[in-house]
Parts: structure tokens; sequence; C-alpha cells
């Protein structure tokens, strides 16, 4: 069996849901487990890189998740949100304390009126690649580029963004829009930068 | 730079890590943990086990034990017909009385603590149910019944002394039958 068949859930895990699954693993079902992990470790794996910046890093969050869901997993109440929502939950926790632990202080982003910022902008959207805009949303402060992540990069709603974050809509969406004019601002910086280098 | 040139540069760094993944290498050391936690979530059920099943057979002799030595005190000794209890009416003890001491062969001292004037002697227990249904608990009730009711569960009593009130000790099950009675005499010392 290949290394892709062998991660390949089968039908019948793949029609169970999330619920269904995690009182399977409960009950100490491996292929369980395994079918909900699969199913779930890219959206966490790739919350934790978007935050982190770090393949290492992401690596261990996801894994801390799933060990914290084999842990804490039947304290799971679907009226509170979905098991996706806890697994966001718990790999922003233990990024956020990653963060924490490497922070260094970076000089609070200002806005500021550049001369010819139009002109800049459009250089900003033929230069920047994908790595550059991945830098920016890194550099964003976490309060800012969680949100960010959430809800552009992951396509959450708002609503359940705001349930991840665990806290009110409003909130998210100034978060997003304070986000957004961080990040332009940045962007806008470096094409500055790489237009004299 | 406007917001929809910021979406979009976002939506490009989306689509550029849609399928980022975690290693392999961290599924398979999840399945690893995932079997060693359930192997000690099973072997933590056996040391429970070991440790409770000795306790448990210790509880059960001892309830054994207790068990058997209550038990003359509820197993019929001399049958009578239940309607002999239907009488008694109940009431607090009452002061010591003359009854027919010379009769009751069975008299012995109440071991329980008493005041200590005067002394309490009482009969065994004598059942009121034949066959008495399985008995778990019930009470005693100290009641006040004419002499004549020793007659009814075989004690002798003086034709003079059939009409004298006399304290007795009623056995009532849970279900609120009364299942044995016993009778008080109280001696000064």
């Amino acid at each position: 069996m290949t290394e892709a068949a062998r991660r390949r859930p089968n039908d019948n895990q793949m029609n169970e849901s999330d619920e269904i699954l995690l009182a399977r693993m409960l009950d100490g079902d491996e292929e369980a487990f395994a079918a909900l992990y699969r199913r779930r470790q890219g959206p966490v794996y790739r919350f934790a890189l978007h935050m982190t910046n770090s393949v290492a890093a992401a690596e261990d969050i996801t894994q801390e998740v799933f060990l914290a869901l084999l842990e804490t997993g039947h304290r799971f109440d679907s009226s509170r949100g979905s098991l996706l929502s806890l697994l966001y939950g718990i790999a922003r926790n233990h990024a956020l304390r990653r963060i924490e632990k490497s922070w260094r202080m970076e000089p609070a982003a200002v806005i500021e009126d550049e001369p010819g910022v139009e002109d800049v902008l459009n250089d900003v959207m033929r230069r920047e690649t994908v790595e550059q805009v991945r830098q920016a949303v890194v550099s964003l402060p976490p309060m800012y580029r969680e949100a960010v992540v959430l809800c552009y990069l992951e396509n959450l709603s708002y609503e359940e963004a705001a349930a991840v974050l665990e806290c009110p809509v409003g909130t998210v969406r100034s978060r997003l829009s304070r986000g957004r004019v961080i990040l332009a601002q940045k962007l806008i910086r470096h094409a500055v930068r790489a237009a004299y280098e | 730079m406007s917001d929809d040139s910021i979406r979009d540069l976002l939506r490009a760094l989306a689509e550029a890590d849609a399928t980022a993944e975690a290693s392999p290498e961290i599924e398979v050391q999840l399945r690893k943990k995932f079997r060693s936690r359930k192997r000690r979530r099973a072997w933590r059920g056996i040391t429970l086990w070991a440790l409770w099943a000795p306790l448990a057979a210790a509880a059960a002799i001892v309830l054994l034990f207790v068990f058997v030595n209550r038990k003359p005190a509820t197993a019929p000794v001399n049958p009578v017909p239940s309607d002999t209890a239907a009488a008694p009416s109940l009431e607090q003890a009452v002061p010591p009385q003359p009854a027919s001491p010379p009769t009751i062969m069975q008299m012995r001292k109440s071991g329980a603590a008493r005041p200590p004037q005067p002394e309490e002697i009482v009969t065994d227990f004598f059942p009121l149910m034949d066959p008495a249904p399985p008995f778990e608990r019930g009470k005693i009730l100290r009641v006040e019944l004419p002499a004549s009711a020793m007659e009814m569960v075989g004690l002798p009593v003086h034709a003079e002394h059939l009409t004298d009130s006399v304290q007795a000790d009623v056995l009532v099950g849970e279900e609120g039958l009364p299942r044995a009675i016993r009778f008080v005499k109280f001696e000064r010392k």
C-alpha cells in the first residue's frame, strides 16, 4: 500500500461527522482518530504555519493540538461550536504561547501618507510575491494576524472566527480592518524599499 | 492600497498554501501516542480492579458477618399468626409497673445502655409472621399492650393479670408490618 493510499481515509470514515469520529476515537478506535486527524490536520497546520511562519513550529503545534484532543476530547460540547473551532482554539493558544516566547519588540505600525502612493501601489501589485505577503502577515501583531489568517486564509466566517478568538463578531471585523491597513502599509514599505535597491 | 488589493494578495497566499499539510511523521507519532495512551488506560483499569476486588470481598465478608449475627433477632422461633400484632397501640415508654415476673421464663437482662433506675429486662423476640418475608431493615417501637398479648405468643399469664398493661418492643419492617415482639419488664435494683 502506498503512503498516499494509507493516508487516505476510507469511504465510511469520510462520511462520518467529526462528532462521531471523536466519539469513536474516545472509545479507543485508532482508525477514527486517524480519520479525524487526516480530515482536520491541514487547516490546523496551515493556521499554525501562518501564525508562526515556521514549519517546525506548525508541525509541533499540530501534534500538540491532536494530543490535547485525545486528553480533553470528552469535554467537547457541540452546542458551543464545531470541532474545527475547538481545534483552531487549541492551536491558537499554542501559537500565541510560542509567539510570546520568541517575541521581539517591533515598532508599532504607523499609517503615514506617502507621496505618490498609488504609483507605488501599482508597483507593489506587480512586484510582490506570495512570499512577501506571507512575511507581511507574519509580521502583523498577533491579535490582527489571527483574525486575518482565520478569515482570509482559512476562509472562516466572522462568526466562526469570533468563536475561535472568543470575542464578539464586531471585534473580529475591526481587527480585520485594522489588519488590512497595517498589511497595506507593510507592503508599500517593502515596495518602496525594493524600488530603491 | 485598496482593500480589494489586499484581499487579492491574501487570496493568492491562501491558494499557494492550500495544500500545505503536516508531514506524515506527525501522524505516525500521534498513532504511537494513541496506542500507548490506550494501553496505559487499560492497565490503569486492571490496576484499579486489582485494588478494589479485595476491598469489595472484605466488605462482603463483613456484611455477611453482620447479617448472620443479626439473623437470630428476626428468625422465626415460635411462629404465631400475624394478626397477633394487629392491636398494638404505639406509645412512648411508660414508667415501670407490676407484671407477672415469675411466669416469664425467658426473661434476660438487657445489655443495652438504659437509665440506671429501674433496670429493664426483656424477653427474646417472638415472630409475628409465618412465613416471614425477607427482612432487611426496620424499627423497634415501644408500645403498651394488655398482658393477654403475652398469652398469644405462648407466655403464661395469671388470669388476674390478663388486663394489666405491659410494655413491649415491636419490630416493624420497612414495609410497615410487625415482624416480631418482645416483652419488657422493669425491675428496681
